[in-house]
């Protein structure tokens, strides 16, 4: 069963088209979203969080649909969401912060201190987490993010550019992160860096101008990489660029952004 | 058990000493081994002058493996019992106001009625009531501004994405803004000689119309555009004759107007009719709520 159903997404943001004409279903696993900058991975993943409004088509996520105003409190009660830009009140400690949100969230009292600690040791920030967030550096911010996302234990976790600001060794640590809530939960990633897709996605969308150029195994991206000549240093990554050219050949003479 | 055998020796440092070195009788040792299980005493010395031994290696293995084993246990065995207390009621509550009264607000209030009072007693300024009487209704009107919305709160893409969100996490914000504002300026205004003032309590009305108006409006054109069309427009209302005052009469002036929209039933009236117009269709506008984020 899917978690995330869309069909025909169409999303306008400012004047410009964001999405067009996008089916999806998303189930159980980690989803990496990769594409160039514009292709519109914020504009799905804030259509998906229901917090942007689709101009078209359907988004049914959890088996509700995301136009319904009580299937939406459904679903926002079983979803986590990291923003691009996270903002945060500098003045909370972590453990505040994280159970603000679970408050908002709407988690039963007496389950929140418990939950909280959970999802704060989950990013490795047991030791900080009495620490005020203004006091933490900027990767230790970002944990903070995903630890408010994951602590209503969510069906369907959208996580936009998580691996922002953290190093290597954090990275490593995150992708083990992603592999072990991809097993109970549909996850989403939208991020740059195509390494993290082929280390901890179960599956791969490639969007580019608001369609989904590619869709298939990480390691099926990696096989037409090491099929085919374009640049790239690493073969997932001569996958993307041969992905992209592939669906922007057809399209002839539309200039390359 | 026999306890009161037990009580009636103890065991000698000598049979200690060979019941650790393995020396001692089987009998006598099961005897020992008998007595110690009720006395805490001899189990101590007996325990430390095993760990002197060959044996205490082996047993502070034993002793750390299971305290290695121990934590998983215990927290599979224990989840109902937090492992911090749940935060109290009222830092909860300073949560759920959001960013207003932690932020720049609270202060801002508090100027106002410290201010108020200085300038009626300390400066002799004899419209101090007035002033307070003209600026009160606009300060709930700001805190909700600066509580709610993309541009007042940073948090406001998560917060939009709870359940939460929407309407009802402004409504609770703007609770304890008003929580806050109206005890804190209308007993301000009490203090405050009325000379020709309004009574203190006359803004009460007129601010919760204003809040409630600013948050029907900011339905169709957002939190900022709407606290800043209320708050202007009441400012405008009752400041606009006194900026047309010679210096002197400013005072009386202000008092005037403000005695024209706050004194009498009918007037009182109107602003109750209005707060609840406004709540009404602050309520019909409720879905817009869960939109409210202007990409």
């Amino acid at each position: 069963m899917s978690s995330i159903r869309v069909t025909g997404l169409r999303v306008r943001h400012r004047k410009t088209l964001a999405l067009d004409s996008v089916d999806l279903a998303l189930g159980t696993g980690v989803h990496g979203l990769l594409g160039p900058n514009g292709a519109g991975k914020t504009s799905l993943i804030r259509v998906l969080a229901t917090v942007a409004q689709p101009s078209g088509g359907r988004v049914e996520i959890v088996g509700q649909d995301s136009t319904d105003q009580r299937g939406r409190a459904e679903i926002r009660r079983r979803l986590g969401y990291l923003p691009q830009e996270f903002g945060y009140y500098p003045g909370f400690t972590v453990r505040e912060f994280v159970a603000y949100v679970a408050w908002l969230k709407e988690l039963p009292g007496a389950r929140v201190p418990a939950a909280v600690e959970r999802a704060v040791a989950r990013v490795g920030l047991a030791d900080r987490i009495d620490a005020k967030i203004k006091t933490l550096s900027g990767g230790m911010v970002r944990r903070v993010g995903i630890a408010q996302a994951i602590v209503n234990d969510p069906s369907v976790l959208l996580l936009d550019e998580p691996t922002a600001g953290l190093d290597p060794e954090q990275r490593v640590e995150f992708r083990e992160l992603l592999r072990e809530l991809g097993a109970s939960a549909t996850v989403v990633v939208s991020t740059h860096l195509v390494e993290d897709v082929a280390a901890a996605c179960t599956e791969v969308t490639l969007l580019d101008r608001g369609r989904i150029a590619y869709r298939g195994t990480p390691e099926a991206l990696t096989a037409l990489g090491a099929a085919s000549h374009g640049p790239g240093d690493h073969p997932i990554e001569r996958g993307y660029t041969a992905a992209l050219r592939a669906h922007r050949a057809p399209r002839g003479t539309e200039a390359a952004r | 058990m026999s306890n009161g055998n037990a009580r009636t020796w103890h065991a000698s440092d000598g049979l200690i000493a060979r019941y650790a070195d393995g020396s001692l009788p089987e009998p006598d040792a099961w005897s020992l081994e008998k007595h110690l299980e009720g006395c805490a005493g001899c189990a101590a010395r007996v325990s430390r002058a095993v760990h002197g031994t060959a044996a205490g290696a082996v047993l502070a293995q034993v002793r750390e493996s299971v305290l290695a084993a121990a934590p998983p246990v215990l927290k599979q065995v224990a989840p109902e019992a937090p492992p911090a207390p749940a935060p109290p009621r009222l830092a909860r509550l300073l949560w759920a106001v959001g960013p207003a009264v932690r932020g720049a607000w609270l202060p801002a209030v508090l100027l106002v009625a410290v201010g108020a009072m200085a300038l009626g007693y300390g400066g002799g300024f004899p419209d101090a009531r007035a002033l307070l009487l003209a600026i009160a209704p606009v300060v709930p009107v700001a805190g909700v501004a600066l509580s709610y919305g993309p541009h007042a709160d940073p948090l406001y893409e998560v917060v939009a994405a709870t359940p939460a969100g929407g309407l009802r996490l402004a409504l609770t914000r703007t609770a304890a803004v008003l929580g806050v504002s109206l005890p804190l300026l209308t007993v301000a205004g009490l203090l405050l000689p009325a000379s020709g003032a309004p009574a203190a309590a006359a803004w009460l009305l007129p601010g919760l119309a204003l809040t409630l108006g600013s948050l029907a409006l900011a339905s169709f054109v957002g939190c900022r555009t709407a606290s800043g069309v209320t708050a202007g427009g009441w400012l405008c209302a009752v400041l606009a004759p006194v900026s047309a005052a010679p210096a002197d009469g400013a005072g009386a002036r202000l008092a005037e107007q403000l005695s024209r929209c706050l004194d009498g039933t009918g007037t009182q009236g109107a602003w109750a009719a209005a707060a609840a117009l406004s709540a009404a269709l602050l309520v019909a506008r409720r879905p817009a709520y869960d939109r409210l984020i202007r990409s």
